[in-house]
């Protein structure tokens, strides 16, 4: 019988255990922060869905001696692990949360777990804990989904928050708990079974629900291994453990967490924040529709979409983004066709773009029916690698082709400060108060100073009056 | 000239006046130059809106005496294995977790623990764990653990309807029906589901669809809140088979089951999800991503007619005792062998006898332990259940105490033992055999071969022994009054007006 080499997950229990706040850099500290921030204004805007409107309902039926709060409400509280689930959903309501390479959505699935539990613990963790816990649920993710190429493209199978993000927060709980390294691997190997969502539920009310349910159970896993319940101690070594969603499978262990200088993975690889509360792909169908739109406009003087003959769209090829006549909002953010002509139309995508009166219009259902879609052999289905192209047809007979292959927002060329901010402020304005939203941008931009991240809850919770007079979901 | 756009660049389905599209479902695009839509499928062309209509239409007529006869010795052993489940490690600390987590509920049962009661998803969720914390439930082909998936979470729901609109009997097994059959269906998708599993343990994937099918006909929804809650339930199926054999395991069917509750939960309150789930759709995965082929089939919904049920097709293994269900032909095949060796020497088997000990038995890593250190590890090991019975002529619940594992003659036995895998033998619990080959010091050999263990469904436990296997297993929780009754109810639960004379026995 072949000898079991405990090696991976193993050097993923130590990993856990060892990390610490002297091993942070600045340009780690840095990053994670804005992602923090930015996770958090999508959260308090997603609060106002009908997605979490239903989650709410549905997790209000359940009590318990713990509470944890829920962003953008005054007055509720929940159970820790129902308070991740519709925090989490509340970030991904919209897809308006970050994206990472290779593809997953990798802070929803934590700060939300981190969040709930930190209210739980007897003594409140400090700014620096709380940014420790949260940096290492997003390396563990970004080290499992180098174990397989097929992480690397655009998914077909399984939906990447689901595989990696339960065990992210599995991790980043069993870091703030202080569990021991056994523990560690447990909590992991507790969380590979509550893994695996397949991908026909994205574009569907559901899929915000993948990124709550992730954050959930891992922090269920990690409560779980506190209290000794054991897993399979090699889940990440073996194909029948992770391994059984991917094709291709090849671990390897984690780096020496003992080193002074410890190589983050975020610090190689940024984000991507999203400007379009879409699927990533349409950031960039929407910035080469706008080119192409300026083009025409500098050609002919002014824009008119009676000009339109045809529109093409070269875009890779990925099934669940092609959507030629969206029905419902989460439809319409996993359609090209939907974000280019939106964009052709309005001249901008934004949050308002995906009411149900916006999808219905009959100008932009005309214009619809112009497109179609192509998938050059050279547009990998990559978020590394892809490229957008737009091509205008006019009655008049010329046409204007414009192409995007890093939008504003991608790691490649990411968001200022001064926009990141924005975001947020715009988005969280939507929820709380003046107070609470500078309170919150105060908080993050100096975590690593804050004794009590207690202070965080607070603001989070400080809606402003017009939000308790007028509850009706904007979209 | 005016000019005149192509018609054939704009996509036929835009042709027809906008009015005439049906707004809920997506198109099936193809990743073409040349775009053609295909026609937009209707709802009841889908497998999925099929299985909706399937579990939302199903009435109680449409169960045949067979399936309510066989369906009725399931619900009973599972709670016995439930009952006695409720005694150990993993089901304790469950139980601990819930308790530490949430407040407690005042709703719905728990096995076997009289004055503790838990909210509805977390009683589903701890006697889920308990019916599978020993490996000592039902199985069936293709393989799963269908019952512990499905009946905790019957069960609590039942407990939290109100007090003036319990379902009766007959609703309550209806639905424990629609739950089997959802799964049984599912299972036959793939001919990857045919043999042992290799990547995700069965009752994660099928047996939180059918929990969330059983809840969804218990609710009463619609055929389109009953399709939405399987496409919820997908989303939550899906567990890798590295943790059977670890104390995690039980968690897969307390999960299974109380996941397919709160889908069913929030499917009831209009969340929505893939209509195409069970659809095979070329590069975007629903239920097919759990399988390596997939082809789904529709199911018939029953209308006047009789509906043909699995269950009757194919019936159920029980186990007579705690372990997976590969070891039931070893420890057939070893007990075989002991009674020849006792009945010509003094009476038991000493490991001094033994020269070597062969097992002929097919191939699965995550049964082929040699050296076993836990109860769950045992309860998966060919060599440990092999030996067991060759000492002691049968396994039982007290073989997996620590006193039992650690005996020094048992380790000795085990050090002997060799295994073989045999072309002939699939992993695959309708084909398989077991053999046990014994080499006496001396040179002879005793032989031992079982195809079909007592309880497999070619061989099937008979009423008598189900009971005792109950009786057994419950009165170590419950008083024997309450086991008697316990067995009159489900007996007769059929014609049972209020399912509360079941539900108020469990504890």
């Amino acid at each position: 019988f072949p000898l079991l080499i405990l090696g991976i997950t193993e050097s993923f229990g130590a990993g856990i255990h060892a990390l610490n706040t002297s091993q942070l850099t600045d340009g780690v500290i840095n990053r994670s922060k804005r992602m923090m921030l930015d996770t958090l204004g999508v959260g308090l805007l997603g609060t106002r869905t009908a997605v979490f409107n239903k989650a709410l309902k549905y997790s209000q039926l359940f009590t318990s001696r713990e509470r944890s709060s829920v962003w953008g409400q005054s007055d509720i509280i929940l159970p820790p692990h129902y308070a991740a689930f519709v925090n989490g959903i509340a970030v991904h309501s919209m897809d308006f949360d970050d994206t990472w390479h290779p593809a997953t959505h990798p802070s929803g699935a934590v700060l939300p777990a981190l969040l709930a539990l930190a209210e739980t613990l007897p003594s409140q963790p400090s700014g620096l804990d709380l940014l420790l816990a949260f940096n290492v649920g997003i390396e563990v993710q970004g080290r499992l989904m180098r174990f397989s190429k097929e992480a690397y493209n655009i998914p077909e199978r399984f939906h990447p928050p689901s595989v990696v993000g339960v065990m992210g927060s599995a991790a980043a709980s069993a870091k703030l708990l202080g569990l021991s390294p056994e523990q560690c691997i447990h909590a992991l190997a507790i969380a590979a079974s509550s893994a695996g969502a397949p991908l026909a539920n994205a574009a569907t009310q559901t899929k915000p629900l993948h990124i709550g349910n992730a954050a959930r159970r891992g922090l269920e896993a990690a409560r779980l291994a506190q209290i000794g319940l054991k897993g399979n101690p090699a889940i990440l070594d073996l194909d029948r453990g992770l391994g059984v969603y991917y094709k291709d499978y090849s671990p390897s262990a984690m780096a020496d967490s003992a080193v002074r200088a410890y190589k983050w993975i975020l610090e190689d690889q940024d984000v991507a924040f999203k400007r379009i509360p879409a699927h990533l792909g349409m950031h960039w169908v929407v910035d080469a529709a706008l080119a192409a739109r300026e083009k025409l406009q500098n050609a002919v003087g002014k824009f008119d979409l009676s000009q339109i003959r045809h529109v093409t769209l070269r875009v890779p090829p990925s099934k669940y983004v092609n959507c030629p006549l969206p029905a419902t909002e989460h439809q319409a953010r996993h359609s090209f066709q939907f974000n280019a002509c939106t964009a052709l139309l309005d001249n901008k995508v934004t949050v308002a773009s995906f009411g149900d009166a916006q999808i219905g219009r009959s100008a932009l259902k005309e214009l619809l029916g112009k497109v179609s879609l192509e998938t050059p052999e050279d547009n990998l289905p990559s978020f590394d690698k892809m490229y957008c192209e737009v091509e205008i047809a006019t009655h008049q007979g010329p046409s204007y082709t414009a192409r995007c292959d890093t939008f504003y927002g991608h790691w490649r060329k990411p968001l200022t400060l001064k926009h990141l901010v924005d975001k947020f402020s715009v988005n969280a304005s939507s929820v709380l108060c003046t107070e609470g939203v500078e309170g919150v941008i105060d908080v993050i931009g100096n975590i690593e100073r804050v004794a009590d991240c207690s202070i965080l809850g607070s603001y989070l919770r400080m809606t402003s009056n017009q939000e308790h007079l007028d509850r009706m979901r904007i979209l | 000239m005016p000019h005149t756009p192509p018609s054939s660049r704009i996509p036929a389905i835009f042709k027809r006046p906008l009015k005439a599209i049906r707004p809920v479902w997506a198109a099936r695009a193809m990743h073409k130059s040349a775009v053609e839509v295909l026609k937009q499928p209707v709802p009841e062309d889908t497998v999925t809106a099929s299985f909706g209509k399937f579990i939302s239409e199903l009435k109680p007529q449409h169960l045949s005496p067979v399936v309510l006869h066989r369906s009725k010795r399931m619900v009973l052993d599972s709670i016995g294995v439930g009952l006695i489940g409720s005694t150990t490690d993993v089901f304790e600390l469950a139980l601990q977790h819930c308790q530490n987590m949430y407040a407690p509920g005042d709703t719905s049962s728990v096995y076997g623990h009289r004055g503790i009661r838990l909210s509805p998803i977390l009683a589903a969720f701890v006697n889920g764990v308990a019916t599978h914390s020993m490996d000592f439930d039902d199985t069936w082909h293709p393989a799963t653990h269908p019952s512990g998936a499905v009946l905790p979470a019957v069960l609590a729901l039942s407990d939290m309807m109100p007090a003036n609109n319990k379902p009766s009997g007959l609703d309550f097994l209806l639905a424990f029906n629609v739950g089997i059959e959802i799964q049984g269906r599912l299972l036959r998708f793939s001919n990857e589901a045919h043999n042992i599993p290799k990547r995700f343990h069965p009752p994660s994937v099928v047996g939180t669809m059918g929990s969330a099918a059983a809840c969804a006909r218990l609710l009463s929804l619609d055929p389109i809140q009953s399709s939405h809650a399987l496409a919820i339930a997908a989303s939550l199926a899906g567990a890798p088979m590295a943790n059977a054999a670890t104390q995690s395991k039980p968690l897969h069917i307390g999960n299974a089951s109380r996941l397919g509750l709160e889908a069913a939960l929030l499917a009831s309150r209009g969340l929505e999800a893939s209509p195409l789930v069970l659809d095979a759709v070329a590069g975007v995965a629903g239920f097919s991503a759990f399988y390596e082929d997939y082809v789904p089939q529709p199911l018939q919904s029953p209308g006047n007619d009789s509906h043909m049920f699995l269950l009757e097709e194919q019936d159920i293994g029980f186990k007579r005792f705690p372990a997976h269900l590969g070891m039931h032909w070893v420890a057939d095949a070893a007990a075989s062998v002991h009674k020849i060796l006792v009945g010509v020497g003094p009476g038991t088997v000493s490991p001094a006898q033994v020269e070597d000990i062969l097992l002929r038995v097919p191939k699965s890593k995550y049964i082929n332990r040699p050296f076993p250190e836990s109860d769950h590890e045992a309860r998966h090991s060919f060599q440990f259940n092999a030996c067991t019975a060759l000492l002691d002529g049968e396994v039982t619940v007290q073989s997996f105490t620590p006193a039992a594992m650690s005996r020094p003659d048992l380790h000795a036995l085990l050090s002997r033992v060799r295994l073989e895998h045999p072309n002939d033998n699939p992993a695959n619990f309708n084909r398989m055999y077991g053999e046990v080959q014994l080499t006496l010091v001396g040179g002879d050999t005793v032989k031992g071969r079982c195809n079909t263990f007592y309880g497999h469904w070619r061989n099937p436990l008979s009423n008598d022994s189900l009971r005792k296997k109950f009786r057994s297993n419950a009165e170590v929780v419950l008083p024997s009054e309450k086991v008697e009754r316990l067995i009159e109810v489900v007996e007769d639960l059929d014609q049972l007006r209020d399912c509360r004379n079941l539900l108020s026995q469990l504890q």
